[in-house]
């Protein structure tokens, strides 16, 4: 096929000063009269490059490099000292956005102006004027002058001119990075567009995540000579490389795993093959309105630079605070300890901490989820939370494709503030990303950061399991063997089984309090990840409504687990009443307590509320429940000084929930229980699995 | 859409012009009226200021030579025009050329932002700085006739003239318009040195005079003769090099035509046409094989 652009042989000379002539001296009137050249630039030195239609290019390098003369060159500003350049096509160029713009016209004589600028007749402009303003948004405003404009607008139309000029060749230098976040995705969506159109496009850009987006191949450019022309992937890791000693740019590396940290961005790597998608690992603030995206609104320096690690701090050019972000590669796992650094009190609405892993991840694991990655479609235009944020499960996994050379990521986050949470998301189509990501949403006023270092969290990347490796590892983690009986903790709940067979039903083992006359369960609170102490299981779980903590320990035993459950109080609470309780499946028939016991009545599909078994609510210390084959499940409360009384009482769910439930209740005769700040026992008693 | 092939050489290429100036006709004209808009739009009185600037300029030197100098305007050959409609028959004409040339020479600089940003046939953004004052000529011309009428005087056939000898000076202009713009941007003192010698041609050229004074004159003023004797012999040679100056052709060819409603006399339209192809050629030679480079000296 013939090259839509020819470049052969090009040099471009600068005369090296440019605008200014002195009569005498170096450079001066006299040395031009008698065609002397004293000091000259050389921007390109034999460069030789074609390009195939439809291909998009991005061209890459260092200032100075010569990557703006060569679009200068294709775009017609200027003509090549040497060699020619042939471009079979009509080129729309963009190399600033708004050159050209009269600030006295109106928005619609000037896209006519920029228009024709960029070739276009004015019959032309009539067929897509309609589009250009759809495009630009600014529909409201076209008829003012542009010197009215914000600054977002202005460019916005222009980028929306330049777009509809209906190109061939599409040459842009540097002009993705403007405008609002929204409609930076939405210039991304239209270039995806032409390039679908069988365009053909050249970027320069010093935004990698773009390119590599973008482009199928890039060139990079080294003193004006081309130094590389291929995958997006291969060229800007060797750029990268090359680069490595600038300061908002570090490679490490440890093992087979390699990371690239470049201003605000990680890609990791592992024997070679990057896991991350061109976004990689990247942060965004919202403060007072307005998003603040790492790599581009942060100036990054990494210190302590080592062979496996680096501290990345990054000062945020619009808002007083800086990140930093602690790297490291160690035994083969990448890990990160990211901090928030105000500079005085600081409102944030909401910070994210994306992982964006390579669209080839084909499975999510969040706790007890398990499932795979919907696809991603074009009309995707936002993220796919795929994961129930109100759960903020610590330990999650992504598997690959069975075909994909990329390993499996079990992924560990110690979340240090509390109020955030994590997810598993599919990002939008232009991004193209699985999504792992650390948010915090903090509602009006509630975001307030004092001055001073903020540890968000930690999180670390383990690739060297195998998929199935990680699947028995999370869930034996989540196990407690006690004897036959085996325990499955979950945020705020737990499951019971017996050799493999499930014994519980939803809502399983958990507690619930009557505050301000609604319940309030355990698998609302915010719970921390389970920690092994003494051969005991503790976990913490925080409400987010109310001052209260609930501390649990599980302690096993020969087919049994003793439960004792704290409640901590910060500020003064009334609680109506709280319980204990454990959800059985309905195969259980017979319930009995202290004073009386009996039959579980049939749950009819009329059931639409709980309703009691037993007669008698003076306070006991046990229940059980047996059924036709199957073991018999014991609560045995072992009441401390300071705990209130239980009431023992069995009862049937509403049709729905379809299971028993053996509940351990404490209300107290007052209507209402005060707690003061402090810690309070809140549950202790004993689980226990007999044979029937 | 056709698909163009450009080797990037052939921009400079002179005959190219022709097709690149076809091609942009709408964007000169855009530009054209984008000027036009620019100048007037924010002020309250708009198009006005057109108007009034030439007449107050009429009116003011009117002022000076019918009341200050009356001695010299009255009672010599020509002295039949009402000195007021003469000047502003030379005047509107006069502006033109220098208000195009001036704003025409910076003009590169002016609008680097588009040259250094776009690809498009240079030579519009010299020519539109040139063609804008047009708008201005129209109006005065208007006034000019009608001030005609209101002294008493008559319109004839010849007024049908006037455009053929105003494209002799348009060419002019235009062509040096292409020359100056491009000298100062390799030379930013031709902007000053073309500001000098407007200056120096509006003395230079029958303005608020007439060619016919300096003409007829066979020798220098008395008081001149007697200081500086030397001159006399000289004076001869002042008049021929007076007349290269081609403005001062057109402007007598221009009041031939108004007030003695005839044809000009055929010397007067010989030399200005020759220097206007003169300036032409130069002007789109030289600026065509610069156009592609200017980009690198802005």
């Amino acid at each position: 096929m013939t090259p839509i652009i020819e470049v052969n042989d090009v040099c471009k000379i600068y005369p090296s000063r440019r605008g200014i002539r002195t009569l005498v001296g170096r450079g001066g009137l006299g040395d031009w009269l008698r065609r002397r050249n004293t000091t000259t630039f050389n921007a390109l030195n034999h460069v030789t490059l074609n390009v195939q239609p439809g291909e998009s290019i991005g061209i890459i390098g260092r200032n100075g490099s010569g990557k703006s003369t060569l679009l200068k060159i294709l775009a017609g500003v200027t003509l090549p000292t040497t060699g020619n350049v042939i471009v079979r096509g009509r080129v729309a160029s963009l190399l600033e956005l708004g050159a050209g713009f009269a600030p006295v016209l109106t928005g619609r004589e000037n896209i006519y102006l920029n228009a024709g600028l960029l070739g276009m007749r004015h019959r032309q402009v009539d067929a897509v004027i309609e589009d250009i303003i759809e495009f630009s948004g600014i529909r409201d405003f076209v008829d003012q002058p542009v010197d009215t404009y914000s600054s977002g607008m202005f460019v916005r139309l222009a980028f929306s001119v330049a777009i509809h000029t209906s190109p061939d060749i599409f040459l842009a230098d540097e002009v993705l990075a403007v405008g609002d976040e929204e409609f930076q995705r939405k210039c991304r969506r239209k270039i995806g567009e032409l390039r679908e159109q069988g365009k053909t496009i050249l970027f320069v850009s010093h935004d990698l995540g773009v390119i590599n987006a973008l482009c199928e191949r890039v060139v990079l450019l080294n003193k004006g000579k081309v130094l590389l022309r291929e995958t997006p992937q291969k060229t800007i890791m060797y750029y990268l490389r090359q680069v490595g000693r600038e300061a908002g740019v570090h490679t490490y590396r440890d093992g087979d795993v390699e990371a690239i940290f470049c201003d605000g961005r990680i890609s990791l790597y592992r024997q070679g093959e990057e896991f991350t998608s061109p976004i990689g690992v990247h942060a965004n603030v919202q403060s007072l309105g307005s998003w603040h995206a790492s790599p581009t609104s942060a100036d990054w320096t990494a210190l302590h630079r080592r062979e496996n690690g680096c501290t990345a701090e990054g000062q945020m050019a619009r808002m007083p605070a800086k990140w930093v972000w602690e790297q490291s590669i160690v035994d083969g796992a990448w890990q990160m300890t990211v901090s928030l650094v105000c500079e005085r009190e600081l409102s944030i609405q909401r910070i994210e901490v994306c992982l964006a892993l390579s669209s080839e991840y084909a499975h999510w694991i969040y706790g007890d989820h398990d499932a795979p990655f919907p696809a991603i479609m074009p009309q995707d235009l936002q993220w796919d939370v795929l994961a129930a944020p109100e759960k903020s499960v610590q330990h999650v996994a992504a598997l690959p494709t069975p075909a994909s050379p990329l390993p499996p990521v079990d992924i560990s986050v110690d979340l240090h503030d509390t109020r955030l949470f994590t997810l598993w998301a599919n990002s939008d189509y232009n991004q193209y990303s699985r999504l792992f990501v650390v948010a915090g949403n903090f509602p009006e006023n509630g975001g307030l950061f004092p001055p001073g270092a903020h540890r968000l969290f930690s999180w670390r990347l383990d690739t060297a399991q195998s998929a199935e490796t990680i699947r028995t590892q999370m869930k034996a983690e989540r196990t407690l063997r006690c004897g036959r009986m085996e325990l499955f903790f979950e945020h705020g709940y737990i499951n019971v089984a017996a050799d493999g067979i499930a014994l519980t039903a939803p809502p399983h083992f958990y507690t619930s309090m009557l505050i301000e006359g609604l319940w309030h369960n355990s698998h609302s609170l915010q719970w921390t990840g389970a920690i092994e102490a003494d051969g005991s299981l503790r976990m913490t779980g925080e409400s987010r409504r109310f001052p209260l903590r609930q501390h649990w320990r599980i302690t096993p035993k020969h087919n049994a687990a003793s439960v004792l459950i704290h409640l901590e109080v910060t500020e003064p609470l009334r609680v109506e009443e709280y319980h204990a309780s454990i959800g059985l499946t309905a195969a259980y028939t017979n319930w009995s307590t202290d004073h009386e016991s009996g039959v579980f009545a049939e749950i009819t599909p009329q059931a639409d509320i709980w309703k009691h078994m037993n007669r008698s609510f003076i306070p006991g210390r046990h229940i059980a429940a047996t059924g036709p084959n199957l073991p018999r499940i014991a609560l045995d409360t072992t009441p401390t000084q300071d705990s209130l009384p239980y009431r023992m009482t069995a009862i049937n769910t509403s049709h729905r929930e379809n299971a028993r439930v053996l509940q351990a209740l404490c209300a107290s005769d007052a209507g209402e229980i005060r707690f003061v700040p402090g810690q309070y026992v809140y549950f202790s008693g004993v689980l226990r699995m007999d044979d029937a | 859409m056709q698909t163009r092939i450009y080797h990037s050489d052939e921009q400079r290429q002179i005959w190219r012009v022709v097709p690149d100036l076809i091609r942009a006709r709408e964007l000169l004209r855009d530009l054209i009226t984008k000027d036009f808009r620019v100048k007037y739009r924010y002020a309250a009185m708009g198009v006005a200021w057109a108007v009034i600037e030439p007449l107050a300029l009429t009116f003011v030197l009117s002022f000076v030579f019918v009341f200050v100098f009356p001695s010299r305007v009255s009672g010599t050959p020509g002295a039949e025009a009402p000195f007021p409609v003469s000047l502003l028959c030379a005047l509107i004409f006069w502006q033109f050329s220098a208000s195009a040339l001036s704003a025409a020479t910076v003009s590169l600089v002016t609008y680097q932002d588009l040259v250094k940003k776009n690809c498009f046939a240079r030579e519009i953004i010299p020519l539109s700085m040139a063609c804008y004052p047009l708008i201005n000529l129209g109006l005065g011309f208007v006034i000019l006739i009608a001030m005609h009428l209101s002294f008493g005087g008559g319109i004839g056939w010849s007024l049908a003239l006037f455009p053929l000898v105003f494209i002799i000076q348009f060419v002019m202009t235009a062509g040096l318009a292409l020359l100056f713009s491009c000298s100062h941007v390799l030379f930013r003192d031709v902007g000053y040195m073309v500001n000098v010698a407007l200056l120096f041609g509006f003395y230079a050229t029958p303005i608020f005079y007439r060619l016919e004074w300096v003409m007829a004159k066979s020798s220098l003023p008395e008081a001149v003769q007697q200081n500086h004797p030397w001159l006399e012999p000289l004076y001869p040679w002042l008049q021929r090099l007076y007349l290269l100056n081609p403005m001062a052709e057109l402007m007598t060819a221009y009041r031939q035509m108004l007030f003695e409603s005839r044809f000009p006399d055929l010397w007067l339209l010989g030399w200005p046409a020759v220097m206007a192809a003169l300036a032409l050629a130069l002007g789109v030679t030289v600026f065509r094989r610069n156009a592609a480079l200017l980009s690198d000296h802005l």
